[in-house]
């Protein structure tokens, strides 16, 4: 599998560290429910057969974050993004 | 100058140990040819939003053509290589102050990090220099498409390395110190059937 970075190019897996889900919003530490919110955010994931969108980190290339958009069925890749560029806030994964 | 054709160009060489200059492999013209130099290195990051101003300081200071891409710019005596968005590694052979060269020259819009003692580079040479990286990496070092000015920081052989093409047959090669002795077995063995010619480093200072 082949990672297209966006600064260095397309790269093999193996140069990638993986974190996983990202699309997941870390929970408010002081709401009411907060213990049981942090159970889901840190054990409960999603298993899709399909488009998921994931955290990646360039170790042995740029050392950046991306955001990955993979088919779990064929790792075909959508789209890759540097996290600091993408959406969602990456300094949880960061 | 050892002389080592056999078989197995690594027998008798202690893994831990830097192997000894001579040639390596295959008798004859060398295909390849490796030495190593200690430039002065630093590492400059540009604060966020001051990657721009970077480029144009470096450019304005060293006269390199520079972009905020992955591409070795080289002038003179002095290299700067894209390794991240905003972030570049700068290689000097003869400025001993490169760290204060840099501060003076980027001020508040980058960190600067003395690296000098972190790397070594290898200086590898001639007409097989691609075949014989392209044993150890994951990426395509074809001269056709990998250009001269081309950079790339990467894995060769399981070692993180940051390379560049400095010329149509000539490559520079940054590794981590404490990998100088892996570095130079794994060019000896991906060498030994085009012949590898060792150096040795000059003592005339660094660089």
């Amino acid at each position: 599998m082949r990672i297209p970075c966006p600064y260095c190019g397309e790269r093999d897996a193996h140069e990638f560290a993986y974190l996983g889900d990202a699309t997941l919003t870390r929970p408010d530490p002081a709401a009411e429910d907060a213990e049981a919110r942090f159970h889901d955010y840190v054990y409960l994931r999603d298993n899709p057969a399909g488009a998921h969108v994931e955290w990646w980190y360039h170790a042995n290339g740029c050392r950046q974050w991306l955001k990955v958009e993979r088919d779990t069925r064929t790792h075909a890749i959508a789209a890759a993004r540097a996290a600091r560029e993408a959406d969602t806030p990456a300094g949880d994964a960061a | 100058m050892a002389d080592r054709s056999s078989h197995d160009p690594l027998a008798g060489i202690a893994f831990d140990r830097l192997p000894p200059a001579g040639a390596y492999g295959a008798p004859g013209e060398p295909g390849v040819v490796a030495s190593t130099a200690e430039p002065f290195v630093a590492l400059v990051l540009a604060r966020p939003g001051k990657a721009a101003s970077v480029v144009d300081r470096l450019h304005r200071a060293f006269s390199v053509a520079l972009a905020d891409r992955p591409h070795a710019a080289i002038e003179g005596n002095t290299t700067v290589i894209g390794t991240a968005p905003g972030r570049f590694l700068v290689l000097s052979r003869t400025d001993a102050d490169l760290f204060g060269t840099l501060r003076a020259i980027l001020g508040t819009d980058a960190t600067v990090t003395e690296q000098s003692d972190g790397y070594v580079t290898f200086d590898v040479t001639g007409d097989r220099v691609s075949d014989v990286l392209a044993k150890g990496a994951l990426i395509d070092l074809d001269p056709v498409a990998f250009h001269v000015g081309d950079a790339v920081t990467t894995v060769i052989a399981h070692i993180g390395v940051t390379l560049w093409r400095s010329g149509e047959k000539s490559w520079r090669v940054l590794v981590g110190r404490s990998y100088e002795a892996s570095f130079t077995r794994f060019l000896i063995a991906s060498a030994a059937e085009y012949g590898l010619r060792l150096e040795n480093k000059g003592s005339e200072g660094r660089g």
